[in-house]
């Protein structure tokens, strides 16, 4: 579960948050949902603990993981080796993370990459590799980052049975994305964001019946387009 | 494992299997004795002006071995975005400098010994045992100039740049004390990099050990690395760095 309130961020003289409150909790899945520029990543990156927010309060129970660039891999490492050096600095005992690296070598279906440098990898198990890069410490809370750019149907369709899998375990995941195909497909709640602020949260259908439209697009253009959102 | 020690051990595995960096870092160590060794057949009785040529090349070599890897270890992982991906461990931005610093250090040494050993093998002449507590510092500080001028790049190209520039500075202070009249001060013993050059020349030329000197240069040259490594961490918390290319 991660409650967010009144997260505050400028960067120099730019506000990148207004002022962003929502509850994400266990066992779904919950999309942040916005233009380019409304805030996702800077959220996202405020609760992995990469940015500190100016003000605001974020209570989450259990560890956080999160792929926040999935581009961000070592080319001369394995996915083995990558897991056995993330699993280190998270502090796993060697004994324990040698089975985890096993554990989610087979739930990502890596058997074939695992010995491989990553430096030749297709998107799709780049993406992989990342995934499980975040998953290695065992998080109750996954954090998300627009994690199908650039991937292939195949290797979407793949990331989307993996993250119900893990929502199935009573995980919390938060995943951003400006794609309203995929949070349809894929959400369970979803938050709007515009212009650094949160303009409406819930199940797809609650923000469609907020914004009394008959479909999320139309919802969206018509929260992310109201006053509120533009101050 | 230590987080110091695991982030270090990673940087040293990683930076030994870019294989053509590390060719040419030792390609670039080993000029010194390939220059010297090509002058020492043209010209005769030429001693003075090689030790003065092998101290400056003993010097560079310090800064040559961990460029690669102190482009590649930070501004390298701004430029492919796993920057972002490591600071969300729990590790402070302090010590994965260290551990950044610790292996850069390991390269740059190791440069250093080529070097050293080049010039040992021309020469069939042992290096002074003065060196083994003369030069370690050095390559410290070398390793903790590069880290932090790496920090301070968004990219490759750019840290590229700087830390090529680097390299000059121990190339103009060893140069500038071997043709300065100042050089013969001796307060400049205690200046980091041109001591250095002074130190490294007297110890070629088989001068006894200036103990005093090599302790106060030593302390100086701690310094100066522990001030970079700090700003360089100082660097990492900013917002920037995390945020945008």
């Amino acid at each position: 579960m991660i409650e967010v309130r009144s997260l505050q961020k400028q960067f120099g003289a730019v506000p990148a948050l207004r002022d962003v409150s929502f509850h994400a909790p266990d066992g779904a899945i919950t999309g942040l949902l916005g233009a380019n520029g409304a805030g996702k990543s800077t959220t996202l990156r405020i609760l992995c603990g990469v940015l500190k927010p100016n003000s605001g309060k974020i209570r989450a129970d259990g560890v956080t993981g999160g792929m926040l660039d999935h581009a961000g891999l070592y080319s001369r490492l394995t996915p083995r080796e990558t897991l056995a050096f993330s699993g280190r600095l998270h502090r796993i005992p060697t004994s324990l993370l040698r089975a985890r690296i096993e554990e989610l070598i087979a739930f990502l279906g890596m058997e074939s990459i695992a010995d491989r440098p990553t430096g030749g990898f297709s998107q799709g198990e780049r993406m992989k590799t990342a995934l499980a890069r975040a998953l290695v410490h065992s998080p109750r809370n996954l954090l998300l980052d627009e994690p199908t750019s650039g991937l292939d149907i195949p290797s979407v369709r793949a990331l989307r049975v993996l993250l119900r899998r893990k929502r199935d375990t009573g995980a919390c995941i938060v995943f951003s994305s400006h794609v309203l195909e995929e949070l349809r497909a894929l959400c369970d709640r979803i938050v709007i964001l515009a212009g650094g602020r949160v303009v409406a949260q819930g199940t797809p259908s609650e923000v469609c019946e907020r914004a009394a439209a008959a479909n999320l697009e139309d919802a969206f253009v018509a929260l992310t387009t109201a006053p509120e959102a533009a101050a | 494992m230590n987080p110091i020690l695991t982030i270090a051990a990673k940087e040293l595995t990683d930076g030994w299997r870019d294989r053509r960096a590390v060719a040419s870092a030792a390609l670039y160590s080993l000029m010194g004795p390939g220059v010297v060794g090509m002058v020492s057949f043209a010209i005769h009785d030429a001693g003075r002006v090689l030790i003065a040529m092998m101290s400056v090349f003993t010097l560079v070599a310090a800064f040559v071995g961990g460029v690669n890897v102190a482009m590649d270890a930070i501004a390298g992982e701004r430029e492919r975005r796993s920057l972002v991906p490591l600071l969300m461990h729990p590790v402070t931005r302090r010590d994965l400098v260290l551990g950044k610093w610790l292996a850069v250090s390991a390269f740059d040494s190791a440069g250093l010994a080529l070097n050293l050993a080049g010039f040992a093998l021309l020469f069939r002449r042992v290096p002074s045992p003065a060196f083994a507590f003369l030069l370690p510092p050095l390559c410290f500080l070398a390793a903790a100039l590069e880290i932090w001028i790496s920090t301070l790049c968004r990219g490759v190209k750019e840290a590229h740049t700087y830390l090529s520039m680097l390299v000059f500075l121990p190339m103009m202070a060893g140069m500038f004390m071997v043709f300065s009249p100042v050089a013969g001060q001796g307060w400049w013993k205690f200046v980091p990099v041109a001591g250095h050059q002074l130190l490294i020349e007297a110890g070629m030329r088989g001068a006894p050990s200036d103990w005093p000197a090599i302790a106060a240069i030593g302390l100086a040259t701690a310094i100066a690395a522990a001030m970079a490594i700090i700003a360089a961490a100082r660097r990492l918390e900013q917002d920037d760095v995390v945020y945008g290319g």
